[in-house]
């Protein structure tokens, strides 16, 4: 079991590029590490960090306490499953799970012992003698976990283990991985893009961007207090809506208005308080959003329909909202292509309800469900 | 998927086997030859209704030493083949895995060498194995062979290795491996066919090399395909005793290609964008 640090850990490559900068992260023994971000975020080279396949720019890597910096990867006891799986393509299921053990001068019998077992809690025992080349893309999935499971080491690195599988099978091993990680008990750090497995498997979950950690936090507290506009953002499927608001008071009663919309301030009064008459920016949960029957008024909304997603149970309702401002909730690599489109408000609502592009909307806020953010800063109020 | 048409199949099929017959015919003329009665080698039109002699089989063991002839074609092969493999496939894996910008231009560098024309190396590298009492000898032909053939190999496996994913080798390092360790166990069985195609190129290369072992070899030491070429003119040698002396120049290469045919292909097209 292991506890891994990274003490302002920096990684750059030839050119200036930055990959990671100032990491700080404490991921406990026997903890379900999340790393999370969009791609070039600096996930994956963190955590090939941890493997020892990539040099440390700057700062120190411990490893239980001591300086991992410049230990081989084969010194540091940690097995990875990569993206590709990278099964090794001329040996068969056995001995590919096998191989760690073996390359580590276990006996043949012991190996053959420890494969078995591994196989059958993995249910891969039929398939042991074929070549990867001849198995599904879920069976290759669990082989990598095998080669990893098998050798009982220090954490588990998972480079976005479950990006190339059917999103079925994605939900099944999302759950299955996490299971697995509960019964062994094994520090484990896990990249994805994905923010469901980001809020489902891990116990803390650290959100990057552009290569600097931005929260670190359950996934519960991430998505109810995110520290900024990218956690916001990039925790929350469909993305949260952003508004330019101003703080204000009507009746005494500390507001902020967006647009001809005024929504009060419950929980946030106190905060909201340095803010007056100043520029924020407000974040609403399209599942915050509650239909209503009262066109106008304090904490009211109304929109006209876009057009409307049937997801099923829900309906995601893209509105027009032209008495307020929308601010692009951007992540990163989509920034470009997110500019170019006109921002819309998002709304979940009832599945069975029937809406119909052009109708026009209203929605009840709830002030609790409210984020402010600093409209200069990004940052939470 | 397009429709075929069988008009289309049936022009394609045609013309296949039309380049199969052009291709095919030098070599069945070769193998004609040999058991052709000398008095129908050239007869025109040819003719294919001969009585099959063996007797230029028997000639040709009284005139070479097909044994020696032999052993000198397989030394030359095997020494260029094994040393070329040796340097050229750890030199490929370390061009490809290298993270300097030149490394393709390197690759490519060493392709060239393999253009260079024989004859432009063919004096200097004489007067080299003179001064350090090499010629004449198999290692003569040997090091010179396995000069071009190892950077030959070196741009193949660069390309090859290129084409495989580096996880595999940072899989073995995490699972225990060295840097090396990760290259024998992983990379070099990964790279299985573009090694066997190499052994194939090097094979043929030096099977069929003419020239240097032609001016660096003596009579002792000379392969196969320098006695065929010399061995016209002299002695009371026939076209006859040229074509089955051929049989034993031609068959052990095409036995080769047959048997490792799949890999060749496979070998040959990885990994060349």
């Amino acid at each position: 079991m292991a506890q891994i640090s990274f003490r302002n850990v920096f990684k750059s490559y030839e050119g200036g590029h930055t990959a990671v900068r100032d990491l700080n992260l404490d991921i406990a023994d026997g903890e379900f590490m999340v790393l999370v971000g969009p791609s070039g975020c600096g996930k994956t080279t963190a955590l090939r960090m941890i493997a020892g396949l990539e040099d440390i720019s700057g700062g120190e890597l411990l490893i239980n306490g001591e300086r991992a910096n410049d230990l081989a990867p084969r010194d540091r006891n940690i097995a990875m499953v990569f993206q590709s799986y990278a099964l090794y393509p001329h040996l068969s299921v056995a001995d590919n799970i096998g191989f760690g053990l073996k390359v580590r001068g276990m006996s043949r019998d012991e190996i053959t012992a420890k494969v078995k077992k591994t196989a059958e809690l993995l249910e891969l025992t039929d398939y042991l003698e074929r070549k990867p080349a001849k198995l599904s893309g879920g069976q290759r999935q669990r082989v990598a976990m095998g080669r990893a499971l098998v050798r009982s080491p220090n954490a588990f690195l998972m480079d976005e283990p479950l990006s190339n599988l059917d999103a079925r099978l994605r939900g099944q091993m999302r759950a299955e991985i996490a299971k697995l990680q509960r019964m062994s008990a094994v520090t484990t750090v896990y990249v994805t893009h994905d923010q469901v497995e980001a809020m489902t498997m891990g116990h803390r979950v650290a959100v990057m961007n552009k290569g600097a950690l931005q929260q670190l936090d359950t996934p519960r507290n991430l998505y109810d207090h995110p520290v900024n506009l990218f956690v916001a953002s990039f925790i929350g499927s469909p993305p949260i809506n952003f508004f330019e608001g101003m703080v204000g008071q009507v009746d005494g009663a500390p507001v902020v208005k967006l647009g001809s919309f005024t929504l009060p301030l419950g929980a946030f009064a106190a905060r909201a308080a340095t803010y007056h008459d100043r520029k924020v920016i407000v974040g609403i949960r399209p599942e915050a959003l509650k239909l209503t029957e009262a066109t106008e008024g304090m904490g009211i909304i109304a929109a006209r329909t876009a057009f409307v997603e049937d997801l099923g149970a829900t309906l995601l309702v893209q509105l027009d909202v032209d008495a307020a401002n929308l601010v692009q909730a951007s992540v990163a690599e989509e920034e470009d292509d997110l500019k170019a489109i006109r921002p819309r408000m998002r709304a979940m609502i009832d599945g069975v309800l029937a809406i119909a592009p052009g109708d026009v909307l209203s929605f009840a806020v709830d002030p609790a469900a409210i984020h402010l953010f600093d409209a200069d800063t990004g940052m939470a109020l | 998927m397009a429709q075929v048409s069988g008009r289309q199949v049936f022009a394609e099929r045609t013309a296949v086997l039309l380049i199969t017959i052009v291709m095919l015919l030098p070599v069945v003329w070769l193998i004609t030859t040999a058991y052709k009665p000398s008095n129908q080698i050239f007869s025109i039109p040819p003719r294919l209704d001969f009585q099959p002699t063996l007797d230029q089989f028997r000639n040709i063991f009284g005139y070479f030493d097909v044994v020696s002839l032999l052993r000198s074609s397989v030394a030359i092969s095997a020494g260029t083949t094994v040393l070329s493999l040796l340097l050229g496939v750890p030199c490929g894996y370390a061009l490809a895995r290298s993270r300097s910008r030149y490394a393709t231009g390197f690759a490519y560098f060493f392709l060239a060498i393999r253009m260079v024309p024989a004859i432009a190396s063919l004096i200097p590298f004489y007067l080299m194995m003179r001064d350090i009492g090499l010629l004449g000898s198999w290692w003569a032909v040997v090091i010179i062979n396995t000069m071009l053939n190892c950077a030959f190999v070196t741009w193949m496996m660069f390309s090859y290795f290129r084409a495989l994913p580096r996880d595999m080798e940072e899989a073995a390092l995490t699972d225990g491996c060295t840097q090396l360790g990760a290259f024998f166990k992983v990379a070099v069985p990964a790279a299985r066919s573009g090694i066997i195609a190499c052994v194939l190129f090097c094979v043929m290369f030096s099977w069929n090399d003419f020239l240097y072992p032609m001016f660096l070899t003596t009579l002792d030491s000379k392969p196969l395909s320098v006695a065929l070429l010399t061995a016209y003119g002299t002695k009371d040698i026939t076209w006859g005793s040229l074509g089955a002396l051929a049989h034993f120049s031609t068959i052990p290469i095409v036995l080769m290609a047959l048997f490792l045919n799949r890999y060749f292909v496979q070998g040959a097209t990885n990994g060349v964008q």
